[in-house]
C-alpha cells in the first residue's frame, strides 16, 4: 500500500511523459489524475493507520549504493511524520491535478504539464519517505528539478525562463550547504542512515573538529550546514528571492510546489532531523532568528504588492518563517501542524487566485480588478474562507496552528523566543491586513477593470471549483480535527519516536498568560478592520499614507532591495568573472594549449605518418626490414648486454 | 674428405659469387645465366650431402624449366633494366647498413650455437638408413604417407597459382582466328569445294 | 596413424577443396555465365563447411602425425572467419555484377583462400603453418588484382605479392632458425623442447622474432603494415571487405596459437615484441587515419589500429587476453562487414564514390544508411553500449591483469584519437550540408547485410554472455 502511494504518481508521470503526445490530452490527464486520487485516498488511510493506530514501519526495497563503507538501501520509512507529509502531499497534489485539467485547458502541452506534476509528486514522496540522507537528497534535487521545469513551463516567456534559472541557482546555494552537511554527517558518523546517525548523535554531541584553526562543534556545524539547505528550499530571508519570481509558473504549480509542498521540505527536513538539531542549541537559536525575521520581513513586502499571486507568495514566505521559528524553539509538532493547515489554506488561496486569473483573461494585477464578487461568488467565498484561515480567525484551521506557534515562542522564555513572538505578532497583524486588502481589491468595491474584461469575467468550471471546495473543507476543519493529536493531549502517542523533543514546550505553551493567547486574535481583527477602512470606507487613504512614508514604502515595495543587492554583489561580478575566464582562461589558455594544441599536434603527427606511405614498394620493403632488424637487435642486445 | 671439402668450398664460393652477379650484372640475360650457374652449384652442394634426388630435381625443374622461362621472358619483354635500377645506388648505403647489421647478428647467433638438448630425440629419423634405400625411394615412401597432408596442400597451392595465372592473363580477344582442330578434321570436301565445269575460254 | 581419425578431423577442409574444384570444373565448362551460380554455390560451400566445422570431433584432435589439430580454439576461429568470408562474398555479388567483374574464379579463389586460412588456424606444425599461409596468400594476391584492367587493382595485387613474398621469406628464415636450433618443426615438439629448458638459445629467440615479423605482416601490424593502405585502396571494395576480416582473423588466430603453444614458455621473450608492435600499431593506426580522405584508406588504418588493440590481448599472454582477442575478432567481423556494406552503397550515377567528404549530409538524403554507418562508427570508436566497447573492454581488462599499464594507457589514449576520425564521419553525415544523393537501391544483399550487422552491433550486449563463454572455452585450450 505504501509502495502504491509512492509509486503510482511515478507510473502516471512516466506514462504521460513518454506516451503523452501519442495518447492524447484526455488520456494523459486520466493516467495522471486517477493514480493521484488513488494515492491520496491511500495516504489518508495511512495517516489513520500509522498515526493514530501506530503502525510504523520501514520497507526496504533494494540496496541502492554499496561502495566501500557507504552502504545505502532504498527504503520507505513511514512513521507519523512521514504519514502526515504523505497525506498533505498526496491530497493537495491530487486536488491540483484535478484543478489543472480545467486551468490548463487552453494549453497545447497538457500531457507534459501533467507528467511534470506527477513526477514532482513522486520526488516529493521520495523525499518524505527517505530513510537516509542520500535518498532525501535524491528527492530534494528531484523536486528542485521539477520546480525548475514547471516554473519555466511556458518557455516562450523570457521572464519565465529567467525565473526558472533564478530558482534553480538560488536553490543550488542552499543545496551546497545541504551537500556539505551530508558529507559532514558521513565524515562524522560513518553512515548516512537516519536511525544509526540519530542513535550516535548523543555521543558525538559536544565533540569538536578543527577547521582553519577554529575549533568547531561538530553537531552544531552540521546542523548549520543542513539548515542552509532548508533555507534555500523554504525561501527563508536571504535565500528567498526566487520564490516571488517563481510565480511565473502556471498557478497550479504555485499552489502545489510553492505553497503546499516543496517549500515546506526545509521545515520537514529540520523536523525529521530533530534528533540532531536538539543537540545543537546554537543552530536552533539561529533558526528562530531567521524564522522570525522572515515572518516579519515577508509580511511587510506583502503589504505593498499589487500582483495577486505575489501577495500570496510573500505570505507563504512569511508563514514559512512561522514554521521555522516554531522549529527553532523546539515546537516541532506545532511546525508540522502549521505546515499541514497552511498547505490547505494556501493551496486554496493560490487556486482561488488562479480561478480569478482564469476568469479575468490572465490578469494578475489587483489594481485592475475589484467588484468581482458578483461575477464569481463561489470563488470569492472560498477565498474568504482561505483568508480567514490564514489570518488565524478563531476556529478556522490557521487559528489552531498559528496560536500554538506563537504561544510556544513566548513559552520558550528566551530572548530570541520573545523576538520571534513579537515579530510573529506583527506579522499576524500584517497578514490579516494584506489578506483583506487582497479580498477587497479583488472582489469588492467598484471595479477598475475595463468593461470588456469585466463583462467577460466568469466563474470557473466545476472541475476547478471542486478541488477548491475540498481544500476549503481542509482550511475550515483540519485545525479543529487535528489539534488534539498534533499539539494536544494525544501528542505523545501520536508522534511517538518520529520527533524528538528534549522538553515538551507544547505543554508549556498551554500555560502561557491569557493575553498571549488573545493577542493574535486581536491583532488579526485589527488588521481586518484596518483593511476595511483603507480599501472600502476611505479608498483615498492608502495613497496619502504611502506619500507620507515614501522612503519606507519604496524600500518595502522594492522588496528591501534584495534583488538589486544580489545583482550588484553576486550576479554582475560573476558575469564579469565568467566572461573573463571564458575568453582568456578557457579560450586562450586551455583551448589553446589543451584541445586545440593537442589536436594540432595530432594532425601534424598524422600528416607525417601518412607521408611515410610513399607508394613505392621498396620503401615498404625497407620499412619492414628495418623494423625486423630493430626487433632482432633489441633482443640480441637484451641477450648479450 | 679433402676432396669433398675442396668441392664444397668450390661450389659454395661459386654459388655466392654467381648470386652476387645475378643482381649486379648489367645485362639481364647475363643475370639469368648467372642464376642458372647458381642453381648448378646448389645442386652440386646437394650432391655433396648425399641428396642426389634434390640435386637432380633442382637441375631439371629450376634450370630446365624456370630459368629457361625467365630467359625467354627477359628476352621477349622490352624492359630497360638499367633504367629500372637507377634508384638502386641511392638506397645502397642504408640497404648495406641493414644487411651488415643483420649479418653481424646472425654471426653472433651462430657463434653461440647451442642446440636444444632434446634435439636428438626429436630427430627420430622417419626414413630407413641410407644404405638400405636410395633417397629417391625414401622420399617417395614418406611423401605419400607421413606428409600426405603437406604434399596435397602444396598441390593446392600450385592449383591456385595456375588459376591465378589464367585469371590475370588469359584474354579472349575478339577477331583472333584460332586453330580449331575439330572443325578442321570434320570438314568435308563437299562443304568447301565446289567443282564446276568451266567451258574453255569463257572464264569463271 | 589412423586414417579414419585424420579424415574426420579434416572433413571440412576436404569438403571445401573438393567442392571448390567441382565449382572450378563447372565454371570452366560453362564460362562467364556461371559466375552468379558459382558465387552462390561458394556461399553455400562456406556455410556447409561451417556446419561441418561445428559438427567436428569434440575436444582436441590431432591428425597427420600431429601436423593438423582441431580444438575449440580452431573451431571458434574457423566459424568466425567463414562467417566473415561468406558475408564478404555475398556483398561482392551485386558489386561484381555492376562493375563487370565476370570471372567465375573469384568465388572459387575466395573459397580456396578460406581453405588456406582454415589450414592456418589448424596448423600444428611449422610446415603446415607455412603451407596454409601460402595457400591463402596466393589466392589473396590474385583476388586483389582481379580487376586486371584497372591500374590500381593490378598495382595493389603486385605490391601485395612482392611484399608478401618478402614476409614469407622472413617467416621461412625464422622457421629454419627454429628448426636448426630445436631440431623439430612440430608445435608439440617445440613446446616440449622449451618446457625443459628455461634459457632458450638465442637462435631460437631470433627465429621467433622473424616468425613474429612474418605473421605481423599478415595481420598488418606496424612496422609491417605498409602494404595495407595501398592494397585496401587499390583492390575492388568487396575484396577489401574480405581482406579486412577473414585473413585478419586467420592470421591473428595463428599468431596466438604460435605464440602460446610452441613458444608458450618463452612468454617473457616474445611479450616485448608483441608489446612493441601493438603499441606502434595503435598509435599509427589512430594518428595516420586522421588525415585520410579516402574511406577505404581510412578503413585500412582503422584495421591497423584494431589489430593493435587485438595484439594488446596477445601481449597480455593470459587466458583473459585470448578470450578478449576472440571476442574482439567476433565483433570486428560484424562492424567491418557492416561498414564495408555501407561503403559499397556509396554509388553515384553508377560509379563508386570513395571520398569521405561525399558522405556529407547523408542523414538527409539517405537516413537509413547514415544511421547504420553512424552505429558502426560509434561502435568502432568503442562507445558503450555498442559492441565495440566490449571488444576493447575485455582486451584492456586482460592487459591490466597482466600488469601492462603503459600499453593500456596508450591504448585508451589512442582510442580517443581514433574516436576523432570515426566521429568526424558521423559529424559529416549529420551536420554538414548535403552533397548530391547516392544512387537508390544499393542492392538487396547490401541492405540485408547492413541491417543484420547493424542490429548485431547495436544489441551485441544481449548475446554477450554466450560469445564470452565460447571464447573462454576456446581460450582455455591454449593454456
Amino acid at each position: 500500500m505504501i509502495e502504491l502511494a509512492v509509486f503510482l504518481p511515478l507510473a502516471g508521470g512516466l506514462i504521460a511523459g513518454i506516451f503523452g503526445v501519442r495518447m492524447g490530452d484526455r488520456a494523459a490527464q486520466l493516467v495522471t489524475v486517477i493514480p493521484m486520487l488513488i494515492a491520496a485516498i491511500l495516504s489518508s488511510y495511512l495517516l489513520w493507520h500509522v498515526g493514530i493506530q501506530g503502525n510504523e514501519r520501514t520497507i526496504e526495497l533494494f540496496t541502492w549504493i554499496d561502495s566501500g563503507t557507504l552502504e545505502l538501501s532504498w527504503a520507505l520509512r513511514v512513521d507519523t511524520l512521514t504519514a502526515v507529509m504523505m497525506f498533505v502531499v498526496n491530497v493537495v497534489s491530487s486536488m491540483v491535478h484535478v484543478y489543472s485539467v480545467g486551468y490548463m485547458s487552453h494549453d497545447p502541452h497538457k500531457p507534459r504539464f501533467m507528467a511534470y506534476l506527477s513526477l514532482f509528486t513522486f520526488f516529493m514522496l521520495a523525499l518524505v519517505t527517505a530513510d537516509n540522507f542520500v535518498q532525501m537528497f535524491f528527492g530534494w534535487e528531484g523536486v528542485g528539478l521539477m520546480s525548475y521545469l514547471l516554473i519555466g513551463f511556458w518557455s516562450g516567456r523570457p521572464s519565465a525562463n529567467a525565473a526558472a534559472i533564478k530558482a534553480f541557482v538560488v536553490n543550488r546555494v542552499g543545496d551546497f550547504g545541504f551537500m556539505l552537511g551530508i558529507f559532514g554527517v558521513f565524515f562524522a558518523f560513518g553512515t548516512l542512515d537516519f536511525d544509526t546517525v540519530f542513535a550516535a548523535v548523543p555521543e558525538v554531541a559536544g565533540r569538536t573538529f578543527s577547521f582553519l584553526s577554529m575549533e568547531l562543534d561538530i553537531v552544531t556545524t552540521l546542523c548549520f550546514l543542513l539548515f542552509i539547505g532548508a533555507m534555500g528550499k523554504s525561501a527563508q530571508i536571504g535565500l528567498h528571492t526566487w520564490l516571488p519570481d517563481a510565480m511565473e509558473g502556471p498557478t497550479p504549480v504555485s499552489a502545489l510546489i510553492h505553497a503546499a509542498t516543496m517549500v515546506t521540505a526545509g521545515v520537514f527536513m529540520v523536523v525529521r532531523l530533530s534528533p540532531m538539531f536538539e543537540f545543537a542549541p546554537i543552530a536552533l537559536t539561529f533558526i528562530v532568528f531567521i524564522g522570525g525575521s522572515t515572518a516579519f520581513f515577508a509580511a511587510t513586502i506583502g503589504l505593498t504588492q499589487f500582483d495577486i499571486k505575489r501577495v500570496i507568495a510573500y505570505s507563504t514566505c512569511s508563514q514559512l518563517g512561522y514554521m521555522f521559528f516554531a522549529v527553532g524553539v523546539g515546537a516541532y509538532p506545532a511546525a508540522i501542524f502549521h505546515l499541514m493547515t497552511h498547505a490547505f489554506f494556501k493551496a486554496l488561496l493560490f487556486l482561488g487566485a488562479g480561478s480569478v486569473i482564469h476568469g479575468m483573461d490572465d490578469e494578475q494585477d489587483m489594481r485592475k480588478m475589484g467588484g468581482l464578487f458578483s461575477k464569481m461568488k463561489v470563488t470569492a467565498s472560498l477565498m474568504w474562507i482561505g483568508s480567514l484561515a490564514l489570518a488565524g480567525v478563531p476556529f478556522f484551521a490557521g487559528f489552531w496552528s498559528k496560536d500554538v506557534i506563537l504561544e510556544s515562542a513566548f513559552a520558550a522564555h528566551t530572548g530570541m523566543g520573545l523576538y520571534a513572538f513579537w515579530a510573529g505578532i506583527a506579522a499576524a497583524l500584517m497578514t490579516a491586513f494584506y489578506s483583506w486588502r487582497l479580498l477587497f481589491l479583488t472582489f469588492h468595491g467598484r471595479t477598475r477593470a475595463d468593461d470588456h474584461t469585466f463583462d467577460h469575467a466568469h466563474e470557473s468550471p466545476p472541475v476547478m471549483i471542486l478541488p477548491l471546495v475540498v481544500l476549503a473543507l481542509g482550511a475550515i476543519f483540519s485545525g479543529w480535527l487535528a489539534a488534539d493529536y498534533f499539539v494536544g493531549h494525544h501528542l505523545d502517542e501520536f508522534w511517538r519516536s518520529s520527533i524528538l523533543m528534549t522538553h515538551n514546550i507544547i505543554e508549556e505553551a498551554h500555560h502561557v498568560p491569557k493575553w498571549v493567547k488573545f493577542l493574535p486574535i486581536v491583532v488579526g481583527a485589527v488588521g481586518i478592520v484596518l483593511a476595511w477602512v483603507m480599501y472600502i470606507a476611505k479608498p483615498g487613504w492608502p495613497a496619502k499614507f504611502v506619500a507620507m512614508v515614501r522612503p519606507i514604502h519604496s524600500f518595502v515595495f522594492n522588496k528591501w532591495f534584495f534583488d538589486e543587492l544580489y545583482d550588484r554583489i553576486f550576479v554582475r561580478p560573476s558575469f564579469v568573472l565568467g566572461r573573463g575566464l571564458w575568453k582568456s582562461g578557457d579560450g586562450a589558455v586551455i583551448d589553446g594549449v589543451g584541445p586545440d594544441g593537442i589536436a594540432a599536434a595530432a594532425k601534424d603527427i598524422a600528416g607525417r605518418a601518412s607521408r611515410m606511405q610513399s607508394g613505392f614498394v621498396y620503401h615498404y620493403a625497407f620499412a619492414m626490414l628495418i623494423g625486423l632488424v630493430l626487433l632482432a637487435s633489441w633482443f640480441l642486445f637484451g641477450f648479450f648486454g | 674428405m679433402v676432396i669433398q671439402a675442396l668441392a664444397f668450398y668450390l661450389f659454395a664460393a661459386l654459388a655466392v659469387a654467381s648470386g652476387v652477379m645475378v643482381i649486379s650484372a648489367r645485362n639481364p640475360v647475363h643475370s639469368v645465366l648467372f642464376l642458372i650457374l647458381a642453381f648448378f652449384n646448389a645442386a652440386g652442394l646437394f650432391v655433396l650431402i648425399g641428396a642426389e634426388f634434390l640435386a637432380m630435381i633442382l637441375v631439371v625443374v629450376y634450370v630446365g624449366a624456370v630459368a629457361v622461362l625467365f630467359l625467354f621472358v627477359v628476352m621477349m619483354l622490352d624492359i630497360n633494366f638499367a633504367e629500372l635500377r637507377e634508384g638502386f645506388l641511392q638506397y645502397l648505403p642504408i640497404g648495406a647498413l641493414i644487411g651488415l647489421i643483420l649479418a653481424a647478428e646472425l654471426i653472433l647467433i651462430f657463434g653461440t650455437w647451442i642446440v636444444a638438448p632434446d634435439v636428438g630425440q626429436a630427430l627420430t629419423a622417419p626414413i630407413l638408413p641410407p644404405d638400405q634405400v636410395t633417397n629417391t625411394h625414401a622420399l617417395g615412401r614418406i611423401i605419400y604417407t607421413d606428409y600426405i597432408y603437406l604434399f596435397q596442400a602444396s598441390g593446392l597451392i600450385l592449383l591456385i597459382a595456375m588459376i591465378g595465372a589464367i585469371v590475370l592473363t588469359l584474354r579472349h580477344r575478339p577477331g583472333v582466328r584460332r586453330q580449331k582442330i575439330a572443325d578442321q578434321v570434320s570438314r568435308r570436301p563437299e562443304d568447301v569445294i565446289e567443282v564446276r565445269d568451266v567451258t574453255t575460254g569463257s572464264g569463271v | 596413424m589412423n586414417i579414419a581419425v585424420d579424415i574426420s578431423a579434416i572433413w571440412p577442409e576436404l569438403f571445401m577443396a573438393v567442392a571448390a574444384m567441382v565449382m572450378l570444373m563447372y565454371g570452366a565448362f560453362r564460362g562467364e555465365g556461371a559466375t552468379r551460380f558459382v558465387t552462390w554455390a561458394g556461399v553455400l560451400v562456406l556455410v556447409v563447411a561451417a556446419l561441418l566445422v561445428l559438427a567436428g570431433p569434440a575436444g582436441k584432435t590431432t591428425a597427420f602425425n600431429g601436423q593438423f589439430v582441431v580444438d575449440a580454439f580452431a573451431v571458434f576461429a574457423k566459424v568466425l572467419l567463414i562467417a566473415g568470408a561468406a558475408l564478404a562474398l555475398i556483398l561482392a555479388q551485386p558489386y561484381n555484377m555492376r562493375e563487370d567483374i565476370k570471372q567465375f574464379e573469384y568465388p572459387i579463389l575466395i573459397v580456396f583462400a578460406v581453405l588456406g586460412m582454415m589450414m592456418m588456424v589448424s596448423a600444428n606444425d611449422l610446415l603446415s603453418l607455412y603451407v596454409g599461409l601460402e595457400l591463402q596468400s596466393l589466392a589473396l594476391y590474385v583476388v586483389a588484382a582481379i580487376r586486371r584492367d584497372n591500374l590500381r587493382s593490378s598495382e595493389a595485387g603486385l605490391k601485395y605479392f612482392v611484399l608478401g613474398a618478402l614476409s614469407s621469406g622472413i617467416l621461412l628464415y625464422g622457421m629454419s632458425l627454429i628448426y636448426g636450433f630445436a631440431g623439430t618443426t612440430s608445435f608439440d615438439g617445440l613446446a616440449a623442447a622449451f618446457a625443459t629448458d628455461s634459457d632458450a638459445p638465442v637462435g631460437v629467440i631470433v627465429g621467433l622474432v622473424f616468425i613474429a615479423a612474418g605473421l605481423a605482416f599478415k595481420v598488418s601490424a606496424v612496422p609491417f603494415h605498409m602494404w595495407t593502405p595501398d592494397v585496401y585502396e587499390g583492390a575492388p571494395t568487396p575484396v577489401t571487405a574480405f581482406f579486412a576480416v577473414a585473413p585478419k582473423i586467420a592470421a591473428m588466430a595463428l599468431f596466438v596459437r604460435v605464440m602460446l603453444e610452441p613458444f608458450g614458455d618463452l612468454v617473457a621473450e616474445w611479450q616485448q615484441v608483441i608489446w612493441f608492435i601493438s603499441l606502434a600499431s595503435m598509435i599509427l593506426g589512430s594518428f595516420a587515419a586522421i588525415v585520410q580522405t579516402n574511406i577505404k584508406r581510412l578503413m585500412a588504418y582503422s584495421s591497423i589500429g584494431h589489430m593493435g588493440f587485438v595484439l594488446v590481448g596477445l601481449a597480455a599472454g593470459n587466458e583473459t587476453g585470448v578470450q578478449g582477442i576472440l571476442l574482439y575478432l567476433t565483433i570486428y567481423v560484424f562492424m567491418n562487414i557492416g561498414t564495408f556494406a555501407c561503403i559499397l552503397a556509396m554509388r553515384r550515377q553508377g560509379r563508386m564514390v570513395e571520398d569521405i567528404d561525399q558522405l556529407a549530409g547523408l542523414s538527409k538524403t539517405n537516413p537509413y544508411l547514415a544511421a547504420a554507418l553512424a552505429v558502426f562508427m560509434f561502435s568502432m570508436a568503442g562507445i558503450p553500449p555498442l559492441a565495440g566497447f566490449f571488444a576493447k573492454f575485455y582486451v584492456f581488462l586482460a592487459a591490466i591483469e597482466a600488469g601492462l599499464y603503459v600499453l593500456t594507457v596508450v591504448g585508451l589514449l589512442t582510442s580517443v584519437v581514433g574516436a576523432y576520425y570515426y566521429l568526424r564521419i558521423v559529424k559529416l553525415m549529420y551536420f554538414d550540408e548535403p552533397a548530391e544523393a547516392f544512387d537508390r537501391a544499393p542492392g538487396r544483399e547490401i541492405t540485408v547485410i547492413v541491417t543484420v550487422t547493424g542490429l548485431i552491433t547495436m544489441f551485441f550486449f544481449i548475446g554477450l554472455a554466450p560469445v564470452l563463454d565460447g571464447a573462454e572455452a576456446a581460450a582455455a585450450v591454449l593454456f
